[in-house]
């Protein structure tokens, strides 16, 4: 037998609010086998689970049932900084990636941390300099010249470029990504997915990358997953993803779910 | 006019520790900490109580310090019990509750170490006088202010030092983007607590030594610390500027000699002590007030 999956997923249920009028039930029993280096696109309504899956994964809260099991471990109980060291994640807001009023060098040299203990030895140090500047270069934004500009001087783009490196320069187990360019703007957007797409590549990450875009969902990844209602309604692979078009996903969706499809921001995104 | 400034210069840098505290809290970890009115007195009421007790003043002084960051211990594990979730890092009203308990806890406790409300700690040996006693000088006028500048540069460069260590790195992280940092694998509930103990062990620094070198330890002393700190820090940062964390740290302790000094200015020119709290009360909303109307936020 070959090394245990990265990500495996059994009965996965969430509940936000159990017992009151606002009951949700997110997660409705998900089992999910993710295979070393598998590139996954998840979409879906909204409401559909998508981004409570990658949070359950990451440990943001206790699941209501089921088990999360990571490189063949189980950490459903384990807590979420524990899980992080081995999960890199990048979100939707650029913000949310970065320590704005720190340095680049300082926020990279945190992210070489990860899967080691901080102690009390120098953070930034000419080693890590060198990694840093290397591992910037190959973003061709020139941010290897800037090691000491605060973060909050740069773009939303340039933020966002930054939070994946960060999120990946450690090679965690699996790779995360929650939107993470819906909010840039079109051109930039494509530049940060090129570059997602080559570091995935480069690194042999196991990624999950949930999108509100079929576009993006079809033309990256080797893998394709639909969530409604709070399960899995569709699951293909790369040969039967190639043959798709974003009409087909459509007619899919209407198949798999069997109810009207919400218009939503789904439709209304090229 | 020698005198004055001697004397200013005395009381800035002996309450620069409590204002390097409250810039741990409020600028570095994001923490509006309260527990520093509880604190001050704290480092001065287990101070007193030993020295009284015949304890070496040296010792009585780093107690005073330890218990001080139990203190900050505390409203940080206090935090954990109040906050609701994980994320909730820009809601205030969990960390300014959990210092206010600790802060009114610790009037019982300031008052049931000292046994009553004051100490008089005249005609005792103080750290003063010890270190006086090995350096071979008479700790008056500017020995103290030379002896209390040079453990204010210590102390400055020992926390410059902390904050630049890859520990120190995650607990700038901590206040500037709770999420990411967690995200990154550390966690900041420990960090959280770490700073807070740090932090109040400063505050309790200064108490200690007010009380040493005042000549007595008073339940009330630690009335509107945490107002004179953000005075002091908010004076540093906008006379000395925040261009990076080695440079603020001088300024904060630059901000509170210039507060002692303009107190003792106003002193001078005839304003009751008492009304000292209020002014200080509308220096603090003016100072916070103009970066809000320049629409320049001072964070580091």
């Amino acid at each position: 037998m070959s090394a245990p999956a990265p990500l495996e997923l059994r009965g996965l249920r969430q509940v936000f609010y159990p017992g009151t009028a606002n009951e949700v039930v997110a997660l409705n029993g998900i089992d999910l086998v993710v295979p070393a280096d598998q590139f996954v696109t998840i979409i879906g309504s909204n409401g559909s689970g998508k981004s409570t899956l990658l949070n359950a994964v990451a440990g943001t809260f206790a699941v209501t049932a089921g088990k999360v099991v990571l490189d063949g471990r189980d950490v459903t109980k384990q807590a979420e900084h524990v899980r992080s060291r081995m999960i890199g994640r990048v979100f939707q807001d650029p913000r949310a990636g970065t320590a704005p009023s720190m340095t680049i060098e300082e926020n990279l040299a945190i992210s070489l941390l990860r899967q080691s203990r901080s102690g009390l030895r120098r953070g930034v140090t000419n080693r890590r300099r060198e990694v840093m500047r290397a591992q910037l270069s190959r973003l061709g934004m020139g941010l290897e010249g800037r090691l000491k500009a605060g973060v909050n001087k740069l773009s939303g783009g340039q933020r966002q470029a930054m939070s994946l490196l960060m999120a990946t320069i450690a090679e965690p187990s699996l790779l995360l990504l929650d939107e993470h360019t819906a909010a840039l703007d079109p051109k930039v957007a494509a530049t940060i997915m090129d570059l997602t797409a080559a570091i995935v590549v480069e690194r042999g990450l196991t990624t999950l990358m949930v999108t509100h875009n079929m576009e993006l969902a079809l033309r990256y990844g080797d893998r394709l997953i639909m969530m409604h209602g709070g399960r899995v309604v569709l699951d293909i692979d790369k040969e039967q993803k190639a043959a798709l078009e974003v009409g087909d996903l459509i007619e899919k969706f209407h198949e798999v779910a069997g109810e009207a499809f919400a218009i939503d921001r789904m439709l209304l995104e090229p | 006019m020698e005198v004055i400034i001697s004397s200013a210069l005395e009381q800035g840098l002996i309450y620069c520790f409590m204002v390097l505290g409250v810039f741990l809290t409020f600028r570095v970890l994001d923490f509006p900490d309260l527990t520093v009115d509880g604190s001050l007195p704290l480092g001065a009421a287990v101070t007193g109580a030993l020295i009284i007790g015949g304890h070496s003043p040296l010792l009585a002084t780093a107690a005073g310090v330890g218990a001080g960051m139990c203190a900050g211990g505390v409203t940080g594990c206090l935090h954990l019990l109040l906050k609701s979730g994980e994320s909730d890092s820009i809601n205030y009203g969990p960390k300014l509750l959990a210092g206010i308990l600790t802060m009114t806890a610790l009037y019982t406790v300031n008052l049931r170490v000292m046994g009553r409300s004051n100490i008089p700690l005249l005609g005792v040996e103080t750290i003063f006088e010890k270190v006086g006693a090995f350096l071979s000088l008479t700790m008056v006028g500017w020995n103290v202010v030379i002896a209390v500048a040079a453990l204010a540069i210590v102390v400055k460069y020992v926390l410059d030092w902390l904050l630049h260590t890859e520990f120190g790195l995650t607990l700038l992280a901590t206040g500037d983007n709770e999420q990411m940092i967690r995200a990154m694998g550390t966690n900041t509930n420990f960090t959280r607590i770490v700073g807070l103990a740090i932090a109040n062990g400063l505050v309790a620094l200064t108490g200690s030594l007010v009380a040493q070198q005042q000549g007595f330890a008073d339940v009330g002393m630690g009335l509107g610390t945490i107002v004179a700190g953000l005075a002091g820090v908010i004076m540093g940062e906008v006379i000395f500027g925040v261009r990076s964390i080695s440079w603020v740290l001088f300024s904060v302790i630059g901000g509170s000699i210039i507060y002692r000094l303009l107190i003792a200015i106003s002193l001078r020119l005839g304003i009751a002590p008492t009304d000292l709290k209020l002014l200080t009360a509308v220096l603090v909303v003016a100072a916070l007030s103009i970066p809000t109307v320049r629409r320049k936020v001072v964070r580091l």
